[in-house]
């Protein structure tokens, strides 16, 4: 069976100019690119300076962006560091559960009597020392 | 290594990249060739057309919004500035046969028959509509197939199918007193 190639007017073929020039077609294409060279490199410059604008439009904007950030960063840090030393050192929960309560409850629960411990610190949190 | 696809060299080219339009180049400039030969008639019409199609193809390239479709793009381009040619240029008489390496050329005999058949040939192209070369030349010359062919001029397949018909039959009326005519192989 023959393939639609095989079907081919052959004739035609002799209108093809490498028919008795090998070789013509490259030198064609090489005449192309001598002549597309300028243009080439217009194009090879223009996507340079499109990343170079790029990158800069970038740092255009990033730059006091990051300014702004570190200097409410370091704002909010200063302000940190002064509450913290204006208020002292920092308590304990246990500390500030128990602040308002007479005698130390913690005493009692850690003596080592075994379960009668809690009894006594409830004790001790309620007022009711003995 | 997988061969890059024109979509992949349009974009390439876009930037600058010398092997990516070499390489479209390489991929159509026979076809570029047929078009522009079908639409002027003559091979230096037709060469001048190429380089010139490829080269506003490449100052032009951003315009070809859907790059797998670079073939039929290309071919428009070729089609117009062939058209453009020929109005502005007139038309040289004589046959004109490519430039040859003067030491790969034929025998002045074999050349001499070589040229009266493409005079021959010529003339027989000239009966077809500009459409029917373009096709013949396209599917005998450059040996693109139907649905190529189809794709690439935005053609359906059964018109492809229809002109190569009637020009082939066109052309083997033409071509018959020839001593070597053309027959389908």
């Amino acid at each position: 069976m023959n393939t639609e190639h095989e079907d081919r007017l052959t004739v035609v073929s002799v209108m093809d100019p490498a028919h008795d020039n090998p070789g013509y077609w490259d030198r064609f294409r090489t005449g192309i690119m001598e002549r597309a060279v300028f243009e080439l490199a217009r194009r090879r410059e223009i996507a340079r300076e499109s990343v170079a604008a790029v990158l800069s439009g970038w740092s255009r904007s990033l730059i006091p962006v990051t300014l702004a950030a570190a200097a409410i960063a370091a704002i909010l840090v200063g302000s940190e560091a002064r509450s913290r030393a204006a208020s002292g050192p920092p308590l304990a929960l246990e500390d500030v559960l128990a602040s308002e309560v007479q005698n130390n409850p913690y005493q009692a629960l850690t003596r080592s009597e075994g379960p009668a411990n809690l009894v006594a610190f409830l004790a001790v949190v309620e007022g009711n020392v003995p | 290594m997988k061969e890059r696809t024109d979509s992949d060299l349009v974009v390439l080219a876009r930037s600058g990249d010398s092997d990516s339009f070499g390489e479209l180049v390489r991929r159509y400039q026979r076809a570029a060739y047929s078009v522009a030969l079908a639409v002027t008639g003559r091979h230096q019409d037709a060469e001048d057309a190429v380089q010139e199609s490829f080269l506003v193809a490449l100052q032009r390239i951003e315009d070809c919004r859907n790059p797998a479709r670079f073939a039929g793009w290309l071919l428009a381009i070729v089609r117009n500035r062939s058209r453009n040619l020929i109005r502005r240029e007139s038309l040289r008489r004589g046959d004109e046969i490519p430039p040859s390496a003067s030491s790969s050329g034929p025998a002045p005999d074999k050349a001499a028959d070589l040229s009266a058949l493409r005079s021959r040939l010529r003339e027989a192209l000239g009966t077809l509509s500009e459409t029917q070369r373009e096709i013949v030349l396209l599917h005998d010359l450059e040996g693109w197939k139907h649905a190529e062919i189809s794709e690439r001029l935005g053609m359906p397949s059964g018109t492809i199918r229809s002109h190569l018909h009637f020009a082939r039959k066109a052309l083997r009326v033409e071509l018959s007193g020839w001593k070597d005519h053309g027959r389908a192989e």
